[in-house]
């Protein structure tokens, strides 16, 4: 194994096209082998560019001007890939694979291991970072510290001489991140590696880190050396740029005066009564992967929670233990499975809105109208880059009072002193998605609050924010509190647990058993995905074929009989559920295909009914197969078939695999993007017009989500060689086996069939 | 679209950024295509139940993703990969074409792909946008008239392929050069080239 390279920074300036003023300039650095350093500074500064930098990966999802020179151990930092380890904040930001062991894997892959070599030095590497569970496990079930792991390992396997580190705890609850300290402290000394730590939660690396360098808001090193000495010097005015320095107290909430906002649901309870309570509540939540069936899995179970006018509650837990579900529930952004969500009366839309009807008055809140629920209730989700819906700043705060009908002139003045306070008035007129992270959390909270809820959550509001943005967001939780909302946070912070009124700890809900009998798998499960997909697409020639009903009932009955076969499931053990019903489910959408047809040959065809059935009928023979073999298509198994069956090019093959990873968390995006509009008042309730526009904006969001997750995964797969990497080895085998020959010759008897019934039947 | 900038370096070295981003706006489009599918067919089934041709308008948001992909990335192959991969997002969520989607998908994207292969992938103005955007249409159209209209007579087949190819090339273009602007002016397309365009407009 290596040991520590040295690094060095010559005159290094970079200027991100767009930019005035360089984010580093003429910068000089030199990190001796084997040392640890610790990169502080204030938000902004430039410390994750350096790093970037240092791993030569400035270019891979930014464009702009660089100049001077980056060596790692006397070479660029790319040559030999894998050389310079990174590690994102965002656990999961970086996952390329279905599996643990492929998703280390993956940097083998890229520089030609055989296959042969991958697994044991995959296990090797996931031992040791801690990582016990199977290869075979999925990354989606790890938790964030887990997470942060599993990337560490992807960097790790490729035996780096240095190991960079972009705020690697920022997302984590204390106990998890040493956790996380520990093992690299472990690794980086027992393979003498050189690192570099960005935080700006110094404590705990204080320890672990031999050298602490400070940049200043220019990206200047204003201070270098030995960590104790440079924090007894500049602690304090560290600390005052929103660094956590240790031994510098918290921060007190920033005291924020709200004006009354007009028609404020909030104080229409009285201090101390419920507003909003929950009993016994069940939420479930369906995940779903392509390749797999979808599966249900239960967030919370018999949970209780009121939320009383003027106090504020602090669920905390585990992770995993439904926190964001119970609150969400709590809100009427979910509907719960099972269990009561009531308001209190003066809250109902029937009171407190304009359309007083029974209905309303006795619906639970997960179906009241958009604007009835933002009314009552406001909700900050954990990314609140999510919850911006206006064009600018100001737009933003200002959506939901106007939404609301609530007097311009006075909701405007109120939310302007909320921008003031919060340091955001200088750029009310910026698009709020040109902002950063801290500053788009402080303009979610304003815009949470500027409406005056009666029910205020927020998703664990203070996960990885400075000094200056975390005294933000308490401070507009206490203001309105004290105006006579109820507040809800989920957290894992001390310090937002301290502030709160009353502490609530979750469990997380026992799931139901599996059954332990083994379950028998149907043919079709052994096929691989290339013949899975011809069988399916070999059947496109049968609507020009077949011109009678007849042909089509014959064919129909050859797809059926055949779609059978490959759904049995012989052998012993428990029959698997869902089989039929997962097909009929996959054709239901198709009967609209099937009707539109139908009812245009009707019409053309001299309103004949034999015409219409014939058109349906074809229509039907194109689609069965399609419903019978689709989830059986693994999408990381056809790209291995791709790539080495059918020889397609290896880059985007790989991309388009792991970006098909991900639809996961695009349907959940879509969701929370969804959930947004309708609790910020704006989600389009009817019409036709407003419906196609929200579709087009919620688009929108979607694309930037995409944006956002390309470049941090580019960044990651560059880290691990996968810029160069046009030849490649694999570590997923593509074996044509007998069960893939049979589907295809099923898939060309259809195609047969179709040409017998042509000759055979009028 | 006023000026044209290109992609950097050789325009088929695609960088690792160009291939995730076109992978990921295929799988953004594929989850939104799958929920506009939901709520499409009733509009377009009561607009077109007296003339079916009409059923055009309200295809042409299907060829968006790849118009968008290679609006942003402008290198040769990203209206293909994204439409593609779009397509086949949808096809494994369950959408009510199948695995025929594919297809679909493959000619959209070869279609919009020609507009611009024909002025050498240099130029993104109205052009290329309107003979791609028509071509990706009349594709599509003629693979429907082989796989579900085979009842059709030739004026409604031609009419079919006139009003999708026209739809997409008007309609088609100014939804995908607003997304790519409103993409372009929050900052989220700095890598790309219309990122590029929008910091040259503001430097004026």
């Amino acid at each position: 194994m290596r040991s520590g390279s040295e690094v060095r920074v010559e005159d290094l300036t970079w200027r991100p096209f767009g930019r005035s003023r360089p984010v580093l300039e003429r910068l000089d650095l030199e990190i001796g082998p084997g040392e640890r350093v610790l990169l502080a500074g204030p938000s902004g500064s430039g410390k994750s560019t350096l790093l970037r930098a240092v791993a030569g990966l400035l270019l891979t999802a930014d464009s702009g001007e660089l100049s001077g020179e980056v060596t790692v151990g006397g070479a660029a930092p790319q040559a030999v890939p894998g050389s310079v380890g990174l590690v994102l904040q965002d656990p999961g930001a970086g996952v390329v694979a279905s599996t643990i062991g492929r998703d280390v894997a993956f940097g083998l892959e890229n520089v030609q291991v055989p296959l042969a070599e991958m697994s044991p030095r995959v296990r090797a590497v996931l031992d040791e970072v801690g990582l016990t569970m199977p290869a075979d496990c999925s990354p989606a079930t790890l938790s964030g510290g887990e997470s942060q792991r599993l990337a560490l390992a992807g960097a790790l396997v490729m035996e780096p001489s240095v190991l960079l580190l972009d705020e690697p705890t920022a997302m984590l609850d204390a106990a998890t991140a040493a956790g996380v300290r520990a093992v690299v402290a472990e690794v980086v000394a027992r393979r003498g590696l050189t690192l570099v730590v960005v935080e700006h939660r110094l404590d705990g690396w204080l320890d672990l880190v031999d050298r602490i360098v400070v940049l200043d808001g220019s990206g200047a090193v204003v201070a270098d050396g030995d960590p104790r000495r440079v924090l007894a010097e500049r602690g304090e005015s560290l600390a005052a740029q929103g660094i956590w320095v240790p031994g510098v107290p918290d921060p007190e909430p920033l005291p924020i005066a709200l004006d009354p906002a007009p028609d404020a649901a909030a104080g229409r309870v009285a201090d101390g009564r419920v507003v909003v309570s929950a009993m016994d509540v069940r939420v479930e939540h369906t995940t779903r992967r392509l390749g797999e069936p979808s599966r249900a899995t239960l967030a919370v179970d018999g949970a209780d929670l009121d939320a009383r006018a003027g106090r504020s509650v602090a669920l905390v837990g585990s992770s995993g233990a439904g926190k964001s579900s119970l609150m969400t529930a709590l809100g009427g952004l979910v509907a719960p499975s099972a269990g009561a969500v009531e308001p209190a009366l003066p809250l109902t839309p029937a009171e407190a809105g304009d359309r007083g009807s029974t209905r309303d008055r006795l619906a639970p809140p997960h179906e009241w109208a958009s604007t009835d629920l933002a009314r009552v209730v406001a909700w900050v989700p954990q990314r609140a880059a999510t919850s911006i819906v206006g064009r600018t700043v100001r737009d933003d705060v200002l959506t939901t009072p106007l939404a609301l009908g609530q007097d311009r002139e006075r909701a405007g003045r109120r939310a302007d002193a909320l921008l003031a306070t919060l340091g955001l008035a200088h750029l009310a007129d910026v698009d709020p998605r040109q902002l950063s992270g801290g500053e788009q959390r402080r303009l979610a909270m304003a815009s949470a609050v500027a409406h005056g809820p009666a029910l205020v959550l927020a998703d664990e509001p203070t996960v990885g924010q400075d000094r200056l943005t975390w005294a933000a967001v308490a401070g507009v939780l206490a203001a309105a509190r004290d105006e006579g909302a109820a507040v809800v946070v989920t957290t894992h912070d001390p310090g937002v647990v301290d502030d709160a009124d009353r502490v609530v700890t979750l469990e997380a809900p026992a799931q139901p058993a599996p059954d332990p009998a083994p379950e028998r798998r149907p043919l079709l499960s052994r096929v691989g995905p290339l013949a899975l997909l011809a069988a399916a697409l070999c059947v496109l020639p049968l609507p020009a074929l077949l011109d009678s009903w007849r042909q089509g009932v014959f064919v129909l009955g050859v797809e059926v009989l055949l779609g059978l076969l490959g759904l049995l499931a012989p052998g012993r053990g428990r029959a698997p559920k869902g089989r039929l019903r997962g097909v009929l489910g996959r054709l239901a959408p198709a009967a609209l295909a099937v009707l539109g047809v139908a009812w245009s040959a009707w019409l053309l065809g001299g309103r004949d009914l034999e015409v219409a059935s014939g058109a349906a009928l074809r229509v039907l023979c194109l689609l069965v197969p399609s419903a019978v073999v689709v989830g059986f298509i693994d999408p990381e198994q056809l790209g291995d078939h791709l790539a080495q069956r059918l020889r397609l090019p290896a880059r985007p093959v790989v991309a388009a695999t792991a970006a098909l990873q991900r639809v996961q968390a695009f349907d959940t995006l879509w969701a929370e993007l969804m959930a947004t509009r309708r609790v910020r008042g704006t989600r389009a309730d009817r019409g036709p017009v407003a419906r196609g526009r929200e579709a087009v904006a919620v688009t929108g969001g979607l694309l930037v989500g995409a944006l956002g997750q390309a470049s941090a995964l580019a960044l990651a797969m560059d880290a691990r060689g996968f810029a160069g990497a046009t030849r490649r080895t694999w570590a997923g085998p593509a074996p044509w086996r007998l069960p893939d020959t049979l589907t295809l010759a099923a898939g060309l008897l259809v195609v047969a069939a179709g040409v017998a019934a042509r000759l055979t039947l009028s | 679209m006023t000026s044209t900038i290109t992609a950097s370096g050789p325009l088929t070295r695609w960088r690792t950024i160009d291939l995730l981003t076109c992978a990921f706006l295929g799988v953004a489009f594929g989850v939104a295509y799958w929920a506009w599918g939901l709520v499409y067919a009733a509009p377009s089934a009561a607009v077109s139940a007296g003339f079916p041709p009409l059923a055009a308008l309200f295809s042409w948001p299907w060829l968006v993703a790849g118009i968008v992909g290679m609006l942003i990335i402008r290198r040769p192959g990203a209206a293909v990969f994204t439409e593609l991969l779009a397509a086949v997002v949808s096809a494994l969520i369950g959408t009510q074409w199948g695995l025929t989607t594919l297809v679909s998908g493959l000619v959209q994207g070869l279609g919009v792909e020609l507009g611009f292969a024909a002025f050498g992938y240099a130029v993104y103005r109205w052009a290329p946008l309107l003979l791609g955007g028509f071509l990706g249409g009349a594709f599509e159209a003629v693979y429907e008239w082989y796989s579900y209209w085979t009842d059709w007579g030739w004026d409604y087949k031609v009419a079919y392929l006139l009003l999708l190819g026209a739809s997409v090339a008007v309609l088609g273009s100014l939804l995908s050069v607003a997304l790519t602007r409103g993409l372009a002016s929050v900052g989220a397309l700095n890598p790309f080239p219309p990122g590029q365009e929008v910091r040259e407009q503001r430097a004026v």
